[in-house]
This record gives structure tokens, C-alpha cells and sequence, in this order.
């Protein structure tokens, strides 16, 4: 079927397209194109008098097929589809020529730019002609949702999910939900008492009824499409059963092993059988198969015996769910960029240079010291601290090139709780640039120097040692033009975000794509902030970039609000444009099935190719793949994408 | 551990290298690998094991309850000092 009442609309996107193509001139040229009985330029097509006009000449001139010459489909194929649809025409029957991406802004010489746009544009007439009037596939919706790791971000999307009805998956690889929030004395710029505000929110999600929560779990596989994914998720072996602990404390007393505790950064140490922390949800202990001394009860067993609620199995295995749900929310998180990695500050060697969250630990009431500022070295009250800004960030030759945003404000924040803790101490802050955007953070960092008397020192550390029991910090001041030489009793370094080490495996299992730094990447780095490039997939928190708390928990209600309107539909539509396989010629060789990188093609009884229209992208792999063109997808045929290259090279 | 109460407790293990008949059961069975067989022989021929990573051991006494010929036992660190 062809199409032969074609019309044209180009647009000069304001001077975008307008100042290096000849706008009129394709106009014109289009106009004497065969088939083609409608051809017009335009300032802004998008505006609602552009829309208008399409509609009219759509309306007017009875044309059978649409082309608009103007920017990249994925900003406005939908704009125009739909316009034609309000025209009565089938909206697979309009086609978008890109001559803005991949001809104005690319290219400089306007003669050569608009004779590749006229290219551009006729090969868009070549497809249309033959295009197809299709109608969307309808699919169905799992109205349930996963949400991937337990921090913040994770505790509010799922509580957003669950107050508005959803059932929600909660995935959290941890033996407690919480995240890094958990570990944090104070939050800036309040003060509040972090564990206060978090605690709350924890019991909230083990209340719920609506949230099936999984702690020690990760996800493993992941399988389907926007509205149907199926996930597979992998619990370890609960050695300690939840429903029967009571919390008693008797088996960490006869515990022969003792490692360092990760939620105070190894500033204590902890037993093989521990709960991570007195308010851990689940409330449960945990056995740490890793420094177990072998779930073996003839060589230990120790737990087990004195166990009075007899919680304690060793014969558990590994579990796997299966979950079926409709949208993912991704909220994997941060770690620190790492101690070892900072050769010019000691790598970690000194037991008193310590990372911010291990400061956390040393002014948390529940942490290390009981709310003690004291150095781990010899357990004496540090009475100069220095604490360095940057530390990792900003320093693309060694470390990571990106802020991390939030090191200005804990580093103030720091410095106040030290001297809030020592009040006869003093905190020097090394630092290249103050950033504190946000509500009543600039007025927070004035009251740290003010008040509580921060010397802020504008300048790097160029290295740190241990000489006589204390740590020589050597620096500059460069607003001063002077070096400086600190003996300083504890230095914190404010170490840079990067994402948690599990998001690049995450990422991989769920394919959705991280940028250049390994966070998450987004789909639209302005107007799509919470969503992937994977249609269901949504992200929130650190795992997409360095963000505070406000902005997390903003993210994450942001992201639960894309998926309770994904999932409020009846049913979701799926594109049409989809392989078609010609039986005649299917051999039944196969190549398509295994080519297909969505699993969308079998072989059916009589040994031919299906096509799972659901399951299919179009993307059409299964079209170059096949030998004997028995395939091809909608309104891309090879016959199309023979007119287009035709088009293209001028025949 | 740089704060708080709980300290490793690590043992000392004693092998009696003469009853030893070099089965292996006890290199091979500790939980933390701390022994190995030594390249020596004993008097009957044997390789007997050596304590290789001293620190590591948990105090757990398996290799004290798997040896066959009752050659290794093992003591509480603490005890010892504290009595010597």
C-alpha cells in the first residue's frame, strides 16, 4: 500500500535549524517531491500554532502521511503523533526527520547543511509512503513494585509505594535496612540526631503490610518489560530465624571470633554472631557465614547450644524468590571513595587520620565511644583536629574529577560537633571552595566559623605522616600566600561519594546504563532526573550521583510518584512497530531466535519463527540477521530502508 | 579494634610431635588454617604439623577432638600468662 498524499513541515526551531539550513528552500524543494501535495516552513512547529496548522493541512489537503523536519523524535515524535492523530490520521503514519541533532547543530557550511537536509527529509518521504496505519499492543500490568536497596531512598519510595496501595519487593543486600543514614551522628543544617529521624521510618516499613521486605538479599536476575518484569532475587542462608530470636544476647557471649564491626568502620569489633545495631530491622541477629568458624556444630556450635529460643539452625540454605512486578526502583546508594587510595594522606596506615564516617561513629551516643571524641590510637581527647575538604573529589589526574557535593556541609558539620564535644579543642578545615546551596546551609557554615570558632584555611594538603604521636599535616594557605605546618592530633578526611561497590553489577543485571563516574546514568539529564533509559525503571538517591539527604528523600518520593502512574494504568501501551515474520519464506533456521537480544522470537510447531509482539523492540537485529528477508519489522522493512538509502545518496 | 570490650581470645596450640603419624586431619580441618605439616620428620617418619599463623587460631579445639592419636591440645592465651 502506498501512500501518495504526503505533507511536509519543517521547522526552524527559532534560529536552532534556521541558522545553518536553508529552511525555505527544503520547504520548497519538498514541495516538488513526488507524492508529496503539502509543503510548509515554520518558526516553532511545536508551538500550538504550528500544531494547529499541521492539523489543518492534515485536514484540509486529506494527506495520508505526515513528515516534520525538525529535532530528534525522542523530544517530539510523540507531539506529533498524537497531533495527527487528533486529525484523524493513524498516528504511525507521521514520521520525524531529525535535521536539528544530526544536521544543524553538527554542521557549520549552510549550503552543504541544507543539502543534507533535503536528504534527510526525502528519505523521511520514502518511509512514510510506505508506511503502515498500526494500532498500539495492548499489555497488561503487574500493579507491583521492587524497590532495590534499603537506605533512605529506598525507606521513603517504598513507604510512598505502599501508602498509595502498591505492594512493594524491598531489597536490601545488609542484614539491617538503613543504609549509610544509619551510621551519621548528627544531620546538618538541624542537628538532628539522624537515628531519631531514621528509626521511625524503619519500623514504619517492617509495619507495613504492603512491603515484603529482603534483607541479605540482591537481585540476580531480571527478565521482561516495563509492566511485566519478572525478578529474581537471592536471599543468604538465615542461619538466626527473625520470627524466633528474642533478641537475648546470649549467643554473642560464647562467640570465640571477633572482627572488626563494619557499621563503626572497624573502630570496634564485633562477633561472627552479632545484630548490627540495637534498633537493626529485622530485628534479629545474624550469622556472618564469613567469619563463622564453619557452620560445622562439632567445631563450634557454640551459639546454637546456648540458643534458649533455639533460633539458631545451621543447615539453612540459600532462598530464591521469584518476583513478579510491574516498575523498579533502583537505590543502590554510595561508599567512600576509600583510605588506601589516599597515598599523599597515608593510605590508611595511620590510625588516627580517619574518613568521615568513621568521625560519625566517634560523636554518635550509639557509636564507638559512646559519644566520646577520642583518638583510636591511644583513646586521649584530640585537641587540634584538622579536617580536609576534597579529599578524592575535584582532582581529575589522581582521583575522581566530579564534587561530591556534600563534603562542605558534614565538614562544617564536623567541625561543630567536635567543638561541640571538645570545647577547648580546635578544628582547622582545609578546603578549595566553600559550596553550600541549599536551604539554610550558607548561614550554617557562617555559624561554625562564628560561633564555634572554625578556622577555615583555603588551600591542599599536600601530605600527611605521624611524627612524635602526633600527624604533621603540611599545607598552604593560599589566601595568606604561606605554608602551614599542623601537628594535629586526628585528621578526618572528607573522602569523596562513589557508588556503592554492588551498582555496577546491578546496573548490568537490570540494563540500565551508569555515566562516566559508574553512578547511575539518567535518561534525561534535566527533565527525566529519576528515570533510566530502561522504560520501568526508576532511580533514586546516591546511587545517580552525590546528593544530601533532602535531595534523596526528594528523588526517592519523585521516583515512587513515576511508578504509581505507571502503574495506575488498566493496561500499558506497547509500540506496534514491532518483526513480522513472512512465513513463506521462513526456513526456520533459527538465526533470528538466537540474534534477538530480547528473547522476543521462537520456533513454533511447524518450525517457524514467532515473534512475542510484548516482548519485541523493534530494534531490528532479527531484520540484518536474517538470510532470506523473512522478517522484517513494521515501517522499517528493507524495502523502506532501501528507499531511505536511495534517498540518502541522492538516486 | 581500636575501642570497646571485645578482644580476639586466641589460643596456643601444643603438638606432641612424637605421637604424631601424620594423617593431616588436623591441617585440614582447622577452621582458621593456622597449622601445616612441616617438612621434618619425626622419629616414627612422619611429617608432624607446625603452627603457622599463631594469631589466627579461635581456641575452637577441633584439631584437639579430630587428631587420632591425641597429639595436639590446645590453651587459653590468657590463662597461660595469667598463671606464668
Amino acid at each position: 500500500m502506498t501512500a501518495r498524499r504526503t505533507g511536509v513541515f519543517v521547522c526552524h526551531c527559532g534560529t536552532n535549524i534556521a541558522a545553518t539550513v536553508d529552511v525555505k528552500r527544503v520547504a520548497v524543494e519538498m514541495g516538488q517531491e513526488e507524492g508529496v501535495v503539502f509543503s510548509k516552513d515554520y518558526v516553532y512547529m511545536c508551538s500550538d500554532p504550528g500544531q494547529s496548522s499541521v492539523i489543518k493541512a492534515i485536514q484540509d489537503n486529506q494527506l495520508d502521511g505526515v513528515v516534520i523536519s525538525c529535532c530528534t523524535p525522542t523530544l517530539h515524535e510523540k507531539t506529533f503523533r498524537d497531533v495527527s492523530t487528533e486529525a484523524g490520521l493513524n498516528p504511525f503514519r507521521c514520521e520525524i526527520a531529525n535535521i536539528r541533532e544530526q544536521c544543524a547543530w553538527v554542521h557549520s557550511n549552510r549550503d552543504e547543511a541544507t543539502e543534507k537536509a533535503l536528504k534527510i527529509t526525502t528519505s523521511a518521504i520514502r518511509r512514510v509512503q510506505n508506511n503502515e496505519a498500526l494500532t498500539p499492543i495492548g499489555v497488561p500490568v503487574t500493579r507491583r513494585a521492587m524497590v532495590i536497596g534499603g537506605g533512605i531512598a529506598g525507606i521513603q519510595a517504598s513507604l510512598d509505594l505502599a501508602n498509595a496501595g502498591l505492594d512493594v519487593v524491598l531489597v536490601e543486600k545488609q542484614p539491617t535496612l538503613g543504609g549509610h543514614m544509619l551510621q551519621l551522628s548528627e544531620t546538618f543544617p538541624t542537628l538532628d540526631c539522624s537515628q531519631c529521624i531514621l528509626s521511625p521510618k524503619m519500623v514504619e516499613v517492617s509495619k507495613n503490610k504492603k512491603i515484603k521486605l529482603l534483607t541479605d538479599a540482591e537481585v540476580t536476575e531480571v527478565s521482561g518489560f516495563v509492566g511485566n518484569f519478572k525478578v529474581k532475587v537471592k536471599q543468604k542462608a538465615q542461619y538466626v530465624d527473625p520470627e524466633l530470636c528474642k533478641l537475648c544476647d546470649d549467643c554473642t557471649h560464647v562467640c570465640p571470633v571477633v572482627v572488626p564491626n563494619e557499621y563503626d568502620q572497624g573502630l570496634t569489633g564485633r562477633r561472627a554472631i552479632f545484630i548490627p545495631y540495637a534498633q537493626a530491622i529485622p530485628a534479629s541477629f545474624n550469622l556472618d557465614e564469613k567469619s563463622c568458624l564453619g557452620l560445622n556444630p562439632v567445631v563450634c556450635g557454640k551459639c546454637a547450644d546456648v540458643c534458649e529460643a533455639q533460633a539458631i539452625n545451621y543447615d539453612v540454605k540459600p532462598k530464591t524468590y521469584e518476583e513478579d512486578v510491574g516498575a523498579i526502583v533502583v537505590a543502590t546508594g554510595f561508599d567512600l571513595y576509600g583510605l588506601e587510595n589516599m597515598g599523599e594522606y597515608g593510605m590508611g596506615k595511620y590510625e588516627d587520620v580517619l574518613d568521615g564516617l568513621a568521625f560519625e561513629r566517634l560523636c554518635s551516643a550509639s557509636g564507638a565511644t559512646g559519644g566520646h571524641v577520642l583518638r583510636p590510637s591511644d583513646h586521649k581527647e584530640p585537641k587540634e583536629v584538622v579536617f580536609i575538604q576534597c579529599a578524592g573529589s575535584r582532582d581529575p589526574e589522581n582521583h575522581c574529577a566530579y564534587c561530591s557535593k556534600i563534603c562542605c556541609m558534614y565538614t562544617a558539620k564536623h567541625a561543630m560537633l567536635y567543638k561541640h564535644h571538645v570545647p577547648d579543642g580546635q578544628a582547622y578545615i582545609f578546603y578549595i571552595d566553600i559550596r553550600s546551596g541549599g536551604k539554610g546551609y550558607e548561614e550554617f557554615v557562617q555559624r561554625g566559623m562564628e560561633k564555634d570558632g572554625t578556622v577555615y584555611l583555603r588551600g591542599r594538603v599536600s601530605k600527611v605522616f605521624e611524627k612524635d604521636g602526633k600527624i604533621k599535616v603540611m599545607g598552604v594557605d593560599t589566601l595568606a600566600g604561606r605554608t602551614i605546618e599542623i601537628d594535629a592530633d586526628m585528621v578526618v578526611l572528607a573522602l569523596a561519594m562513589q557508588p556503592s561497590k554492588g551498582t555496577a553489577d546491578v546496573a548490568k543485571t537490570l540494563k540500565i546504563g551508569r555515566d562516566k563516574d559508574g553512578f547511575l546514568a539518567e535518561a534525561h539529564p534535566k527533565l527525566r532526573p529519576v528515570e533510566s533509559v530502561t522504560a520501568g525503571i526508576f532511580l533514586a538517591g546516591a546511587a545517580q550521583g552525590p546528593k544530601d539527604i533532602p535531595e534523596t528523600v526528594c528523588q526517592a518520593s519523585a521516583a515512587a510518584a513515576k511508578v504509581i502512574q505507571l502503574l495506575s494504568k488498566e493496561q500499558l501501551e506497547h509500540s506496534p512497530a514491532v518483526a513480522n515474520v513472512r512465513l513463506s519464506h521462513c526456513t526456520g533456521c533459527e538465526m533470528c531466535v538466537d540474534a534477538c537480544p530480547y528473547e522476543a522470537i521462537s520456533l513454533t510447531g511447524g518450525g517457524k519463527a514467532y515473534v512475542n509482539e510484548v516482548l519485541c523492540e523493534g530494534c531490528g537485529t532479527c531484520q540484518a540477521t536474517c538470510l532470506r528477508a523473512a522478517i522484517d519489522v513494521k515501517n522499517i522493512t528493507q524495502l523502506q530502508i532501501f528507499d531511505m538509502i536511495n534517498a540518502s545518496i541522492g538516486g | 579494634m581500636r575501642f570497646g570490650k571485645l578482644k580476639q581470645k586466641t589460643g596456643i596450640v601444643h603438638i606432641n610431635k612424637l605421637w604424631c603419624k601424620g594423617c593431616g586431619f588436623c591441617v585440614k580441618y582447622c577452621p582458621t588454617g593456622v597449622l601445616e605439616l612441616s617438612k621434618e620428620y619425626n622419629h616414627k617418619g612422619y611429617h608432624p604439623p607446625y603452627v603457622k599463623h599463631a594469631d589466627q587460631c579461635r581456641l575452637c579445639k577441633f584439631c584437639e577432638v579430630i587428631c587420632p592419636e591425641f597429639t595436639i591440645y590446645v590453651t587459653d592465651e590468657e590463662e597461660e600468662n595469667h598463671s606464668a
